[in-house]
């Protein structure tokens, strides 16, 4: 009786339990590997003017290639060609027609579509991105910008729409259109520090000390840039501000001072000097403060890369054992180890993810060997390398983009030394400078 | 006069009960005193053994036993709980849940998982391996498909809570299935291994995208390939935020590797 009275309040206690916990019961989605992922088929077809203003043409067009470019770019879809777009302007959930979107022969999986409109000093976009294979539900996105009607803007909005595709539909990493790329050009007849549009567009000089700079790096939160200048003493780390516009002040080192690294919390640069003689690798706060060494060999050692996924190691070339080869160690200089051990290797770059090395090697170095310098990718934990270019010249100064399937480099391959970008895999490489000679590239973080 | 006599017979037990007792304290303060000495004059190598050797202990987690195929109880207490059990819920909720809005559709599970938790997985296991990835058998509403993919099938399957997640966002599930797809090194698998039964993982995605809980929830019997897959979610910092217009606060997903050795 009793036990029956105790089972029984027992299961009066668990019951509104059990309930309680159904009632905030979340969906489940279940999936697993081998179903055959392949990249998304997205259709973008063009903008609709939604007014007749005369300058929607212009903002058009710069609008609908920024946005096509910057898909193109991601490395994440496959684009629908626009020949097998069914025909009738899309600028409007109203006007779009499944079947002839999910169907052969576009075939898309999908659709990228709105519309533009100037007035007054401003243009309106609306854009929305459907899944065209889910009639009942198709929105994913349905945004709306406005600006200033310049076709800069356009094009700001245009990248920072893109961006918001990527977000959704590439795995929760940002998009890079709206990233940039900083470089020494010696265009002007100096070395300077330059930067651009992560495509290459709107290339302009960031310093104009008319001396040599090199190798920029750019601080984790894009407020200032590190590079090494010379100083007519000696090679100086300088620092360069944007929130204000110009130089600003950053401890005297002395020595050859080159390659300033960011640490991923921004808080240290890591850099080589030959202070005391042989160039070694120090770390110092972001402020000048708390100068030391953190290797010390016989041999150079210089390009220190921090790991950006764990701020915990360093990644670097020494020459201890002859030729230059790419090392890591911890930031305290402890557990040192070799990655590559032939060959002329140099430049390491270390993967957001925290994955892969990325880096200059001529794997032939020597009296009579083809001498190719390439850039390779090896990973982290297993060392296999691939070798990613492959078009001859010499390959240089590669350095990952934020979301980790892009690699910009330096290549003499078009007669001079010229920015590259290229996929991880290394597919898709493009040119992206074309007049004076253009190296170092550095992408930034965000 | 005769008791006398025996206390003047006094034999000689007093000088024996003396020696006895000498001998006994004797005895005594010989072992205390050993202890004392032996044990280092304080105690300090109390439980010191001659020199035997150590038995090294290893966790009981890295012995490879057998695989158990019971549910193990920390998932959270949903009504659909993998294979066996989740195999009620399509042939129940289907038909159904098509042409109720989606918003209702939500609220539908509260009265039934009463029903099903009482129900101690009745189903048998071999009805769940070819019905689960085929989407349970309900009517071709939501993107259901089927891929073959080099030597493993499997197919997306949509069930759960009155959740039409997966019908109505298919797509996000596609970007989780190609996200965990790409972290999953399958050199972290022992080489020795041809193939393996699929291992199952259930982890939760908060709304921002940042995977959660990640469990074991049926091991494939292959410690190496459990460990991968696990690895494989942690080396996730975070998926595509959930859908802005989905009220859930996370979505659960039950995600299977399946590993074939392709030389």
């Amino acid at each position: 009786m009793v036990k029956q009275h105790f089972m029984k309040r027992i299961s009066n206690l668990l019951l509104p339990l059990v309930l309680l916990a159904s009632a905030s019961a979340q969906d489940w989605i279940k999936t697993g590997t081998g179903l055959g992922v392949e990249k998304v088929r997205i259709a973008v077809p063009d903008f609709k003017a939604s007014n007749s203003d005369p300058r929607n043409a212009d903002l058009l067009k710069t609008f609908n290639d920024t946005l096509w470019n910057d898909l193109d770019n991601a490395g994440i879809f496959e684009m629908v060609s626009k020949s097998f777009y069914p025909l009738g302007p899309v600028g409007a959930p109203g006007d779009v027609k499944f079947e002839s979107w999910n169907a052969p022969p576009p075939n898309a999986a999908m659709l990228v579509f709105g519309n533009l409109a100037a007035a007054g000093n401003n243009i309106n976009v609306q854009g929305w991105l459907y899944d065209v294979k889910n009639i009942a539900s198709p929105q994913v996105l349905g945004k709306q910008y406005t600006d200033a009607a310049t076709t800069q803007a356009a094009g700001m909005i245009a990248h920072k729409f893109a961006d918001e595709i990527i977000l959704r539909l590439g795995g929760g990493v940002n998009g890079i259109a709206e990233t940039q790329i900083y470089y020494v050009s010696a265009r002007g007849g100096h070395k300077e520090i330059w930067a651009m549009d992560y495509d290459g567009a709107n290339q302009h000089a960031v310093t104009t000390l008319g001396t040599i700079s090199l190798s920029p790096h750019i601080s984790p939160d894009g407020s200032r840039l590190a590079f090494s200048s010379f100083t007519g003493a000696g090679w100086e780390i300088r620092m360069y501000s944007f929130d204000l516009n110009r130089l600003v002040s950053f401890t005297k080192i002395g020595g050859t001072n080159l390659s300033p690294a960011w640490s991923p919390d921004g808080t240290h640069l890591a850099f080589s000097s030959s202070r005391s003689g042989d160039p070694e690798i120090y770390v110092v706060d972001q402020s000048g403060a708390n100068l030391h060494r953190i290797t010390s060999s016989k041999g150079p050692d210089v390009s220190p890369t921090w790991n950006r996924k764990t701020g915990s190691q360093i990644a670097w070339v020494s020459g201890r054992t002859g030729l230059p080869q790419v090392y890591t160690m911890g930031s305290d200089g402890t557990n040192v180890q070799q990655y590559t051990d032939q060959g002329y290797a140099v430049s390491p770059a270390w993967s957001p993810n925290g994955q892969f090395l990325v880096f200059s090697w001529m794997r032939h170095y020597g009296a009579g060997a083809p001498g190719a310098q390439d850039i390779y990718i090896m990973d982290v934990v297993s060392k296999q390398w691939v070798q990613l270019t492959h078009d001859g010249g010499r390959n240089d100064f590669p350095s990952w983009s934020p979301d980790g399937r892009h690699i910009v480099f330096q290549s003499t391959r078009s007669g001079s030394t010229q920015v590259w970008e290229m996929l991880a895999d290394g597919s898709n490489q493009k040119q992206l400078t074309n007049s004076g000679n253009n190296s170092e590239p550095d992408w930034s973080w965000k | 006069m005769a008791s006398t006599e025996i206390f003047f017979e006094r034999g000689r037990w007093g000088h024996d009960l003396a020696w006895s007792a000498a001998l006994h304290i004797g005895v005594t303060v010989a072992i205390v005193a050993y202890a004392w000495v032996a044990t280092g004059r304080n105690g300090s190598n109390w439980g010191a053994g001659g020199g035997g050797s150590a038995m090294g202990v290893s966790l009981v987690s890295n012995v490879p036993l057998p695989a158990n195929p019971v549910q193990t109880e920390n998932v959270l207490a949903t009504e659909s709980k993998g294979l066996s059990k989740s195999k009620p819920q399509p042939v129940v909720e289907e038909p159904t849940a098509i042409p109720i809005a989606e918003k209702n559709a939500k609220k539908k599970p509260v009265p039934q998982p009463t029903a099903t938790q009482r129900q101690p997985r009745p189903q048998p296991v071999e009805e769940a391996s070819n019905v689960v990835p085929f989407g349970g058998g309900g009517p071709v509403s939501g993107p259901y498909a089927m891929f073959n993919a080099g030597a493993a099938k499997g197919g997306f399957g949509f069930t759960g809570g009155g959740g039409d997640f997966g019908s109505r966002y298919a797509w996000y599930v596609r970007v989780v299935n190609q996200k965990v797809s790409e972290n999953w090194l399958k050199y972290e698998v022992d080489p020795r291994i041809q193939d393996a039964n699929r291992v199952y993982v259930t982890f939760d995605i908060e709304r921002s995208g940042r995977p959660t809980n990640v469990q074991v929830e049926q091991s494939s019997g292959v410690p190496s390939l459990d460990e991968s897959a696990v690895r494989a979610l942690q080396r996730i910092d975070t998926f595509p935020p959930l859908p802005s217009d989905y009220s859930g606060s996370k979505v659960s997903v039950e995600f299977w590797f399946d590993y074939k050795r392709s030389f």
